[in-house]
């Protein structure tokens, strides 16, 4: 049933090396290298507007690059991209569904494009869980299922790699969780899984590897520990801002290795947490305050990306 | 070809259950013709009544009210003479028909001498000139049979009527080809919507990340319209034959290929409109911007003739006037406004011109 890894021997499902395309003046990807492994779920992790669409419609042949490498289940995906449509499975960042046609239906239609064929429409219906709107018209599906119905037509030709672009945006939080076991579902399966997301959280969960991507570059790219552990041998000291203590002094105590601002609050990251919080009070004190709300904690990725960016990663 | 038939499939499908566009091109073309057709028959050839006022009341005026009762689409009202030109004044009866007392005795006498014939009054409505010309016809032709009865000689002469087609249409086998032509340009103006209420949904875009070539794409779109097309053309010809009789005359393939040509026409046309609307909302507004000139100044309602000259010069350049009037050759006949290779010639045209221009410009993300 599932597609078998392929690459002939390398193991890789994709290969991408200094990828370009540009828009008039806007650099949407710009000069970006990654891996994706057969069998591994690989997130491409950043903001809106970092270039996550443009990279994935270049992988699934719907867009011409301008330059670099996009080498997809061996095949060149800017010069034979109807070779390889009919081995991947792509479910778009909207649901993109014929809005009048019913689950069923609109199942039905996308089997007929394909020669081959993995799981029947009511297996699919069924995996889903979307046996009690089998008969309804898309346009009547709640968000959650409108994106479960996206994630099962990608699946109508059991595709050797499946693209999910933001497949959680806009969900409330139920339906994401229902949305990630499908994923994981998928991915005890086996299946080569990319998928782009602005969700730290999602990152963590579903993916393997992954690489963040702001402004059409990559920043870093690895598994989760690798990428928090590449930049924080170091703790985050939180603390609500203090008016008259700017960022330079505090960049300068002791063990201090970048600071950042998120909400309203400092973050510095450090490998010496009592020389740190001890500069801090004293900073604080010649300022005329002290630090409120002060935590200390081990860094995740929001923070990794934090650093790497100094903005914060939300919706 | 089993992508193309299900795609196809699924666009009758969505096409079914959309009630604005089947309202658009099945009902709303039937609205046209009933009611147009109703309109326009209802004082046409149909029933003729005159009041009938006998003052003679004799076997012999009796007879001649027969004999007028007799004639076809004729229908008398009894009435005294009073009511009967109310009733004339108010627009129910066409003519008012007086038999004068001493009628019968008058004809009884009328082979003895010469004498001064018998009168009957008459009354009609000056300003109508047709009705009026048409009841002297009818009162023409009754007397005439009275005077040669009385004069005892058989007719000298009498009419063998054969029938041959003439030019000039009923209004209603006017209309129902040219309902038509307007039915099949809205199916393929229309086209545009769903086209871009795809694009604009990305359904075009995810369609475009399966093996689903483009020319099947297109090809189902065309084809679930010819469908439609054909549909149309068999509802309109069954309500005008059936509800109006209308006779088409023309041959099968011929209507068929126009049609099938005009339909293409159009939804290229369809497609220029679905090449520069962004939005669902902007394609709405311009299929009316063009459906509403091309339904009202290519003589779908008026022969092109009787519009004023400025207005004949914009229906040469509409391509509707040439499928309609193209559809009128084919379907009944009647004067033609361009020879049929003409019509056939500028809608191959206008099909390529529109082919090339949608293909140039209509992007599909």
């Amino acid at each position: 049933m599932v597609g078998a890894p392929t690459a002939s021997g390398t193991g890789l499902a994709i290969r991408v090396r200094d990828l370009r395309k540009t828009y008039g003046q806007t650099h949407a990807v710009d000069g970006i290298s990654f891996e994706v492994r057969a069998g591994e779920v690989f997130g491409l992790l950043g903001p809106n507007g970092a270039g996550k669409t443009t990279t994935v419609e270049i992988l699934e042949g719907l867009r011409a690059s301008d330059a670099g490498e996009a080498t997809v289940l061996d095949i060149d995906a800017n010069r034979s991209p109807e070779a390889l449509k009919p081995r991947i499975g792509v479910a778009l960042q909207t649901a993109s569904l014929y809005p009048k046609l019913t689950v069923t239906e609109v199942l039905d239609l996308f089997r007929s494009f394909y020669d081959r064929h993995g799981h029947s429409t009511g297996e699919l219906i069924e995996r889903f869980d979307l046996g009690e709107k089998r008969n309804s018209q898309t346009r009547e599906l709640s968000g959650g299922q409108r994106q479960r119905l996206a994630v099962a037509l990608a699946l109508v030709n059991d595709p050797e790699l499946v693209f999910l672009d933001e497949p959680t945006t806009g969900l409330d939080p139920a339906a994401r969780r229902s949305l990630w076991d499908v994923v994981l579902d998928l991915r005890r399966q086996g299946r080569t899984i990319l998928l782009t997301t602005h969700y730290m959280e999602e990152a963590e969960v579903l993916c393997d590897r992954l690489a963040i991507m702001d402004h059409g570059r990559i920043l870093e790219s690895g598994t989760v520990k690798e990428l928090v552990g590449r930049h924080f041998h170091d703790r985050a000291v939180r603390f609500d801002r203090i008016d008259g203590l700017a960022d330079a002094p505090l960049a300068a105590l002791a063990g201090v290795s970048s600071v950042a601002h998120e909400n309203g609050e400092v973050v510095l990251y450090t490998r010496d947490v009592p020389g740190t919080i001890e500069g801090l009070l004293a900073a604080a004190e010649a300022a005329g305050s002290e630090p409120e709300n002060l935590t200390i904690r081990r860094p995740t990725l929001e923070d990794v990306f934090l650093a790497l960016t100094g903005r914060a990663l939300r919706d | 070809m089993r992508p193309l038939i299900q795609l196809t499939i699924a666009n009758i499908r969505s096409f079914a259950r959309d009630r604005a566009a089947m309202f658009w091109t099945l009902a709303f073309p039937l609205i046209f013709i009933l009611m147009f057709g109703a309109i326009f028959t209802g004082g046409g050839s149909a029933t003729r009544t005159f009041a009938w006022v006998d003052l003679d009341g004799s076997a012999a005026s009796a007879s001649l009210r027969t004999s007028f009762a007799g004639l076809e689409n004729v229908e008398l009202t009894d009435e005294a003479e009073a009511d009967a030109l109310a009733a004339m004044r108010e627009g129910d009866v066409r003519a008012v028909l007086i038999v004068p007392d001493g009628y019968g005795a008058a004809l009884a006498a009328a082979g003895d001498a010469p004498r001064p014939p018998v009168t009957i009054t008459v009354y009609t409505d000056p300003t109508q000139q047709n009705q009026t010309a048409d009841t002297f016809r009818f009162v023409d032709t009754v007397l005439g049979r009275v005077n040669l009865e009385v004069s005892g000689r058989g007719p000298a002469v009498v009419p063998e009527v054969r029938a041959v087609q003439t030019e000039s249409l009923t209004f209603i086998s006017y209309l129902v080809p040219s309902i038509l032509g307007m039915a099949l340009m809205q199916l393929g103006v229309f086209a545009a919507i769903p086209l871009v209420a795809d694009r604009e949904k990305l359904i075009l875009k995810r369609l475009s990340a399966t093996p689903l070539r483009r020319w099947q794409l297109v090809g189902s779109n065309v084809l679930m319209r010819l469908l439609i097309a054909i549909g149309q053309t068999v509802i309109i010809i069954a309500v005008g034959a059936l509800v109006f009789d209308v006779q088409i005359s023309g041959s099968v393939p011929l209507v068929a290929g126009l049609v099938i040509l005009g339909s293409l026409a159009f939804i290229s046309l369809g497609y220029v409109i679905a090449a520069f609307a962004r939005t669902e909302d902007a394609a709405n507004g311009m299929t009316s911007v063009v459906q509403f000139p091309l339904m009202f100044l290519s003589g779908t309602f008026f022969p092109i003739d009787s519009m004023p000259e400025v207005l004949k010069g914009v229906a040469r350049v509409l391509p509707l006037t040439y499928l309609a009037d193209g559809l009128r050759q084919v379907m009944v006949g009647g004067t033609p406004f361009a020879p049929l290779w003409v019509c056939v010639a500028v809608l191959a045209g206008f099909l390529i011109l529109c082919f090339a221009i949608a293909a140039r410009f209509f992007r599909w993300t």
